[in-house]
């Protein structure tokens, strides 16, 4: 038998259910008999199979719904079974939607933003802590800035809904005081605060956190590259430019490919701590949009109109990968897959 | 004579940078120290700002325990200086013993700018705490008048009196736990699984599992259809859904397999020859083996489901399956903790420090696992960020 045939007739046996399982050996004694061990390990790697086709491929069925008037209905499970068809009418609603434009910008900006600082940010923290030369120093940093991360969004928005509160924050009243305002503000209900106001707290939580995998990245650079380096001539700034950071490139560019990936993804939670009426014109992003869309009654409960704002969403960020790791191939010989 | 040799000699015991006296010391002084300190402080602040609905006798006995630390405060001053002159002393040696090694670094501008920096980062990553503590201990009425940053202006234990009084609080925060432990340990036991199944060289149709694990990280249907799915199979409005749906992910499974796969294959073999089956290698060797992932993931799992809220928002109705952070969130935004209170209360407290008295309840756990975590990390997360 040849090794395709073979091969055709394992996938049969494993279409057929296990209570089919002792026929089909019968019938096909010649074939490599599955080994218990083969039988239990695939029945662990199939644990995988099954919750995903329930929570991760069933879903895409659902996709059906972007291209279904299902606006309105009760609930989307009645959306979906008797709601006609209506073709590209919700991409279109959604492109025509007079928002459009202002939450594709603050979408978009708040993620260029994040990428040009938030990104950058942990690695240079991460070079600099291991420029730290008191050990204790270092370990009481990493403990103090990682322990921002192990607070919920909740908790930690709450506590900057304080700082920047109008009459009792210190943020306001500090720089009124040097002078930097000339009248207190109302800084959480100003739209045009409100970019900065989640980059700087997203900063204030991410660094310290996002800069551990770059910390094990230096960790892992062996120490006579530096030291032949002194040998060498070389100072501090050309060690940090010439070994550590080509060094840990190849994380950079990986997290980088991640991150460019996901810039339609704003964290919800996040963002919903801090949105508020006023700040509404530049704090609507893609994914409080569809949140409020789809489940909000006041809103008109837009199942397939949010349904195709999410596909659309998706199908970005899968071209998005899938292109940021073509480019890296072609660089660096190396993608993420 | 004696006694000036004895003082020699154990003065020597403590400058030996190998010896066993001087760690000893510390553990001993330093906690000791701390409370001297601390109460001393805490007292003296006590004892001169005022206190809600303070009575002539608290003001006495407060200043009653301030004396008592106060004249605690002598020997814990000597104490400090005795420790620092063994410090002085034990460094002095070191200088001494490594004076041509690289290991004394000659401190340049850089490295104190470099401290600079990185001491303020740090003060700006505590401060919010320390704001939050002094709002949690003032007087509502007193606080809404602005000005309190950093500590409390009219003392009162009354915030966390309403906090700790609140059903709703405490059911929330046992909902929390019970997700956190539950969800954690399934997801882990879950996901620890199809990582051993897919470390294996030898399993089966290894190619599609792959394939069908990956393509869902690269896509996904979006929210609206994933809702879906939670009400057909009857997990909205369940507990379940903080458990289930939680219980596998992609990404971790990587992590994992590839902390599985650094275990030297011989082990499974020798395990075969002596009859065990692939359940019991994975679940009596593998596992214990690769703790530190484990405690990593573990980690990841935990802080997760400590710090969601948005699934709370979306997928449960009832308030029974209220999480800590929506409950927090909501009393945060809406004030919702002050509602239906009798009005002369509501004089005196305010919503905004109640929830800051909330939100101090709320992160004393992860104070306490904190320490626990931070000695974990080191290991774990160094492999589980070089092999993933």
């Amino acid at each position: 038998m040849n090794p395709a045939a073979e091969k055709i007739a394992n996938a049969e046996t494993e279409m057929n259910a296990d209570a089919e399982a002792n026929v089909n050996n019968k019938n096909t004694k010649k074939k490599k008999k599955w080994t218990s061990s083969d039988w239990t390990l695939f029945c662990m790697a199939s644990l995988s199979v099954v919750f995903l086709a329930i929570f991760a491929y069933a879903p895409l069925y659902g996709l059906v719904l972007a291209f279904k008037k299902g606006d309105g209905y009760l609930n989307i499970s009645q959306a979906i079974d008797r709601a006609p068809f209506c073709g590209f009418d919700n991409f279109k609603a959604f492109f025509e939607d007079p928002d459009f434009g202002n939450i594709m910008l603050n979408t978009l900006g708040l993620n260029i933003l994040q990428l040009l600082i938030n990104f950058p940010c942990p690695i240079i923290f991460a070079v600099l802590t291991a420029e730290l030369i008191s050990d204790t120093f270092k370990k009481t940093v990493q403990t103090i800035t990682f322990f921002p991360h192990f607070i919920s969004w909740a908790v930690f928005g709450g506590i900057f809904l304080s700082l920047l509160d109008f009459d009792t924050g210190i943020v306001n009243t500090a720089f009124y005081n040097l002078g930097l305002i000339s009248e207190k503000k109302d800084i959480l209900g100003d739209p045009n605060a409100f970019w900065w106001i989640i980059i700087g707290t997203s900063l204030l939580k991410g660094m310290g956190w996002g800069s551990v995998i770059y910390v094990a990245a230096i960790a892992a650079i062996p120490q006579e590259l530096y030291e032949a380096a002194k040998i060498d001539g070389a100072n501090r700034f050309h060690k940090i430019i010439y070994i550590t950071i080509p060094s840990i490139a190849p994380t950079i560019t990986l997290f980088f490919i991640l991150s460019v990936s996901g810039i339609l993804n704003n964290g919800i939670e996040h963002i919903w701590v801090f949105q508020n009426m006023n700040n509404i014109e530049r704090s609507e992003v893609l994914d409080t949009y569809i949140y409020k869309y789809a489940f909000n009654k006041d809103y008109g409960m837009r199942f397939s109109f949010t349904t195709a704002i999410g596909l659309v969403k998706s199908l970005v960020s899968f071209v998005l990968l899938l292109g940021g790791n073509f480019i890296c191939k072609k660089i660096s010989g190396k993608g993420i897959y | 004579m004696t006694l000036q040799q004895s003082v020699q000699k154990s003065i020597r015991k403590l400058t030996d940078l190998n010896g066993e006296s001087y760690p000893r010391l510390k553990h001993i002084l330093a906690p000791l120290l701390a409370v001297a300190y601390a109460g001393f402080f805490v007292f003296l602040y006590l004892s001169m700002v005022t206190i809600d609905e303070g009575t002539e006798a608290l003001y006495r006995s407060l200043d009653a325990v301030f004396y008592v630390f106060c004249g605690l405060l002598v020997p814990a001053i000597a104490a400090t200086g005795f420790w620092i002159a063994v410090f002085v002393l034990r460094k002095k040696e070191f200088r001494r013993r490594f004076r041509k090694s690289k290991l004394n670094h000659r401190i340049k501008t850089f490295d104190v700018i470099l401290f600079i920096l990185m001491a303020l980062f740090c003060v700006m990553c505590l401060y919010p705490i320390v704001y939050v503590l002094a709002g949690s201990f003032n007087q509502g009425a007193d606080y809404t008048k602005g000005g309190v940053y950093f500590l409390p202006r009219v003392f009162t234990f009354e915030n966390y009196r309403v906090v700790l009084s609140d059903k709703q609080m405490w059911w929330s925060y046992f909902v929390t736990i019970g997700r956190t432990v539950i969800g954690s340990a399934t997801a882990l036991v879950f996901t620890a699984a199809v990582a051993y199944a897919m470390s294996r060289p030898n399993l089966k149709f290894k190619p599609f599992f792959y394939w069908v694990n990956i393509f869902t990280m690269f896509f996904s249907g979006g929210l609206i259809p994933y809702f879906l799915i939670i009400k057909t199979f009857g997990l909205f409005d369940n507990f379940l859904v903080y458990i289930i749906p939680s219980m596998y992910s992609v990404y971790n499974m990587i992590v994992l397999q590839s902390g599985f796969k650094s275990i030297d294959g011989e082990i499974h073999d020798a395990a075969v020859v002596d009859g065990a089956g692939e359940l019991r290698i994975w679940w009596q060797i593998y596992m214990p083996l690769s703790k530190p992932i484990l405690a990593t993931i573990v980690l990841w799992l935990a802080v997760g489901h400590w710090n969601s809220y948005f699934d709370t928002m979306i997928y449960t109705n009832s308030e029974n399956l209220q999480t800590l952070q929506y409950f927090l969130l909501k009393a945060i935004q809406t004030s919702s903790m002050t509602e239906g209170m009798p009005p002369e209360l509501m004089e005196r407290l305010s919503a905004k420090t109640i929830s800051l008295a909330a939100i101090i309840i709320s992160i004393i756990p992860v104070l306490c696992f904190f320490p626990l975590v931070r000695k974990n990390f080191a290991s774990g997360i160094m492999i589980g960020s070089l092999k993933g």
